[in-house]
């Protein structure tokens, strides 16, 4: 099977937009093609691994040695498409739409199994040879998926869960399964792919599968008129939501996304598998402030996430805890069909007994979600106002005869969450967007006023409508004062409201404070740059915390 | 060298104006003369007191401004003389009547493009190469990163994006002057052989071409209480401007379309919020544009309509061609 009908797959992925129709798309592919290019193409569209062979910028340096090209062609062209693989892409079709040599016709195995591992081990001539004879071999329309897998770009938009619910299909087997099979090291092979569409069910692979994880609603103000006494309150942790499940002996961690990141945090794997009992909690992961008793900001919580086998070092300068909502399931028994307030029993007996009885002591890894105890409504809001003085986000509110269930059901458990800080900030610079806005200015920085002079403070991507954007891109375009590359400086003139979780004192900006989550969430067309707030407003915010 | 006020040809509130004739091309505003290298709404403007423009677009202006315009009209090739000027329209290939329009003046030339393309296209007249000092030119893909496909690869893929759906109805949406009869023209040529409905707009063109003579294959109107069933597997040409707002709903189980040149860029196709984009278009791509300017052997160059900075750079330090830049 050739790497034409994965060009294909792509393409057809890229232009259709029902999730049906996706999903039968992948399904016809799965069945039209070899276990190993499935495994492949399962590989790939799952993003487990997008190895960068060459840069963007190599590939466009290359481009331009070979064809004798321009650099600046090439970077207006970039500017318009936003993509480096497919910026080359488009070009080659002028370079190689003449061409007399034979056409290969390699398979997606071929293509990443041999050849391009083959790439990595060649010095820098020979390599730009070999991509160069790619180029002119390759049939045109799977230069763009070369190009992509070769800069290591490739991206389309699929979940996980569409590929799920594609083999789900295939083979008729519940999706959950097939969502664990797909967990943790794929290895694309023959075997891979074999497990991933077997028929039989092990029920030793069940043995790890998390409960599809309840989520929280935005708050709804019909919440107000009921009883405070029927809910149960706990602050809104801002870390990684995960079920710590140990089964048969067996830990593992389950993040929210569905990974398997028992290798990111082997101490507390270790800690847990010291308790007796087995279990499954719904809890938050954090890196803890032992000192003061409150999270760490979740920027330190990225120092773990991504790292496997974290060192001692590292395990000592970012110490994690898990802190336990609730208690699912209990020595092989499913208990979310219990109330809420009864699991919380369920859950505060066992942790007091794991705290005795287990060997080493568990407390500083582990501990249960303090509860609130507003006394009305008012009183709810006032502890919601001080949240952010424990770097929390909010509350979490649970109607306390709630079952388990799954997904974002209605009227069972809301969030609370703190109003964002905001300030009204000038536009000062734009810079052209990439990938899907490519060829707009979408990327702006915003501005303060100290004194009489404008101060950069904060740059936002999000928050305008598709329509807005297209409006203030031609105002950018009509009111530049000078370009620099692709960013352009403007004419001071426009003002909108910035939104933004956190405020804090930042050495690296000129302005000296650093925000959170900035986004744009009004265009002021209303008011004129001297109404912009001043640096002194945002020095005033962060007083207030 | 010359002021710009000393040339013919030149930008006189955004418009293309040769002083010395007192005429206006293409104008964006009424006036007393103008000459219309096409019949695109951008490229005339209701309420002038005379327009000159070759035959086909005089009949396909008349249509669009209304039956009782002042209009004098002129073969391809035939020369004509306001204020000792020669004027002459010469094909273009962008749609049917489309035309370059050539002016000579005490021996120097000047050749205004028009929106042209090289491409073959069976509705409209081949672009003719003509020769010039001074070029005007659009560079609406003014980018090497356009290279059309031929048209008929695109008509394929066209036909295969319906006949691989035969459950839902196909809207492809393109301009119903020109690159509908080029689509209808090529598509006819294809492996599909399914119902072909268009909208009113389009039905209208599409027997005007056929009246000038226009191989154009017979289409069905299409009625809003048409029903679904009936739709299923066949293809449905509307207008871009139907393509947002409520008229999508009189139909059911669709997919959707747009034939462009904007449509190569994989950003634009996602941002255009159509299913599918097809890469098609009636104007010149880089290639097209670099092979006129060549081809015409002007010393000299003005790009209108389209982002020419990197064209002209290009020009200039590639081929030493003189680029020149309008006073706007």
């Amino acid at each position: 099977m050739s790497l034409k009908k994965f060009s294909e797959l792509f393409g057809d992925l890229d232009s259709i937009n029902s999730t049906n129709s996706k999903i039968e798309v992948l399904k016809n592919y799965f069945l039209s093609n070899d276990p190993i290019d499935n495994s492949w193409a399962i590989y790939l569209l799952t993003g487990k691994n997008n190895k960068r062979f060459i840069s963007g910028r190599y590939l466009k340096n290359l481009f331009s040695q070979i064809y004798e090209y321009p650099h600046w062609l090439i970077d207006t062209c970039y500017l318009k498409v936003g993509d480096s693989a497919e910026v080359i892409t488009l070009l080659l079709k002028n370079k190689t739409i003449s061409r007399k040599k034979k056409l290969s016709n390699i398979s997606l195995n071929e293509l990443l199994s041999e050849t391009l591992p083959a790439l990595s081990k060649l010095n820098e001539e020979e390599k730009n040879l070999e991509i160069k004879n790619l180029w002119e071999t390759l049939p045109e329309d799977n230069h763009l998926i070369f190009n992509k897998i070769l800069t290591g770009t490739f991206r389309v938009g699929v979940s996980i869960g569409l590929i799920t619910k594609s083999i789900s299909k295939l083979i008729n087997i519940e999706e959950e399964i097939i969502s664990h099979r797909l967990m943790g090291d794929f290895k694309p092979s023959i075997d891979s792919y074999e497990f991933l569409i077997n028929k039989n069910i092990n029920l030793q692979e069940l043995n790890s599968k998390p409960f599809p994880f309840l989520l929280a609603n935005t708050i709804e103000d019909k919440i107000f008129k009921n009883s405070i006494n029927d809910f149960q309150f706990e602050w809104k942790y801002d870390g990684i939501r995960m079920q710590l499940i140990k089964r048969s002996g067996n830990v593992s961690l389950w993040t929210r996304g569905q990974e398997l990141v028992n290798e990111s945090f082997p101490e507390l794997v270790d800690k847990m598998s010291h308790i007796k009992d087995d279990f499954v909690l719904d809890g938050e992961l954090l890196v803890w402030n032992f000192k003061e008793q409150i999270a760490f900001d979740f920027s330190l919580l990225q120092k773990r996430i991504n790292r496997k086998s974290p060192t001692r070092l590292i395990q000592i300068k970012y110490p994690i805890i898990f802190i336990a909502y609730d208690l699912l399931e209990i020595n092989g028994r499913d208990i979310r069909e219990i109330k809420l307030e009864n699991r919380r029993i369920e859950l505060e007996k066992y942790f007091s007994k794991w705290q005795i009885k287990t060997e080493n002591n568990i407390s500083d890894i582990f501990k249960l979600c303090d509860l609130i105890f507003p006394k009305d409504w008012p009183d709810a809001l006032t502890y919601k106002e001080k949240s952010r003085e424990n770097n929390t986000e909010g509350l979490i509110i649970k109607k306390k005869t709630s079952i388990y269930s799954s997904g974002r059901k209605k009227g069972i458990w809301w969030k609370y969450k703190v109003d964002p800080m905001q300030l009204d900030a000038v536009l000062i610079y734009a810079k052209g967007g990439s990938g899907r806005r490519a060829g707009l200015y979408t990327d702006y920085s915003f501005a303060l006023w100290k004194d009489k002079e404008l101060i950069k403070f904060a740059s936002a991507y999000s928050g305008l409508t598709n329509i807005e954007i297209k409006e203030l891109d031609r105002w950018i375009r009509r009111n530049t004062i000078e370009k620099f590359g692709p960013v352009r400086s403007l004419k001071p003139e426009m003002v909108f409201e910035i939104s933004f979780e956190k405020i804090q004192i930042s050495k690296r900006h000129k302005s000296g404070i650093a925000v959170r989550f900035p986004r744009i969430t009004k265009w002021r067309k209303d008011k004129k740059i001297n109404d912009a707030d001043s640096l002194e407003n945002a020095y005033e915010l962060m007083k207030k915390i | 060298m010359r002021t710009k006020q000393e040339y013919l040809i030149r930008y006189k509130d955004g418009n293309l104006y040769c002083e010395l004739a007192d005429i206006w091309i293409d104008p964006s505003k009424p006036v007393k003369k103008a000459l219309i290298t096409h019949a695109h709404f951008d490229h005339f403007t209701f309420g002038c007191e005379e327009y000159i423009s070759t035959k086909e677009t005089a009949i396909l202006l008349k249509e669009r401004v209304g039956d009782n315009i002042k209009i004098k009209t002129f073969e391809y090739g035939e020369e004509f003389k306001i204020n000792g000027i020669n004027i002459s329209f010469h094909p273009s290939g962008h749609i049917l009547g489309s035309s370059q329009i050539r002016f000579i003046f005490a021996e120097e030339k000047w050749l205004i493009s028009g929106d042209f393309k090289l491409q073959k296209d069976q509705t409209c007249k081949q672009y003719e190469i003509v020769k010039t000092d001074y070029l005007i030119s659009e560079c609406t893909f003014g980018l090497p990163i356009f290279k059309w496909d031929q048209s008929n690869k695109i008509a394929n893929d066209i036909s295969k994006w319906i006949t691989n759906s035969p459950e839902k109805t196909s809207l492809l949406f393109c301009y119903s002057l020109g690159k509908a009869q080029r689509l209808l023209n090529e598509i006819s040529q294809t492996n599909f052989k399914g119902n072909i409905y268009s909208h009113g707009s389009i039905h209208k063109m599409n027997n005007i071409y056929r009246e000038l003579g226009i191989d154009i294959k017979d289409t069905i109107k299409i009625e809003n209480k048409k029903k679904i069933d009936e739709l299923k597997g066949s293809l449905i040409l509307l207008p871009p401007s139907l393509s947002k707002g409520s008229y999508l709903k009189n139909f059911k189980n669709i997919q959707t379309a747009f034939a462009s040149g904007w449509m190569s860029i994989r950003a634009l196709r996602k941002r255009s919020g159509y299913d599918k984009g097809f890469s098609i278009s009636d104007h010149a791509d880089w290639d097209g544009i670099l092979e006129v300017v060549k081809k015409s052997e002007a010393k000299n160059v003005f790009f209108h309509h389209g982002d020419s900075e990197a064209l002209s750079k290009y020009l200039v330090e590639k081929e030493s061609i003189n680029v020149l830049l309008f006073g706007k």
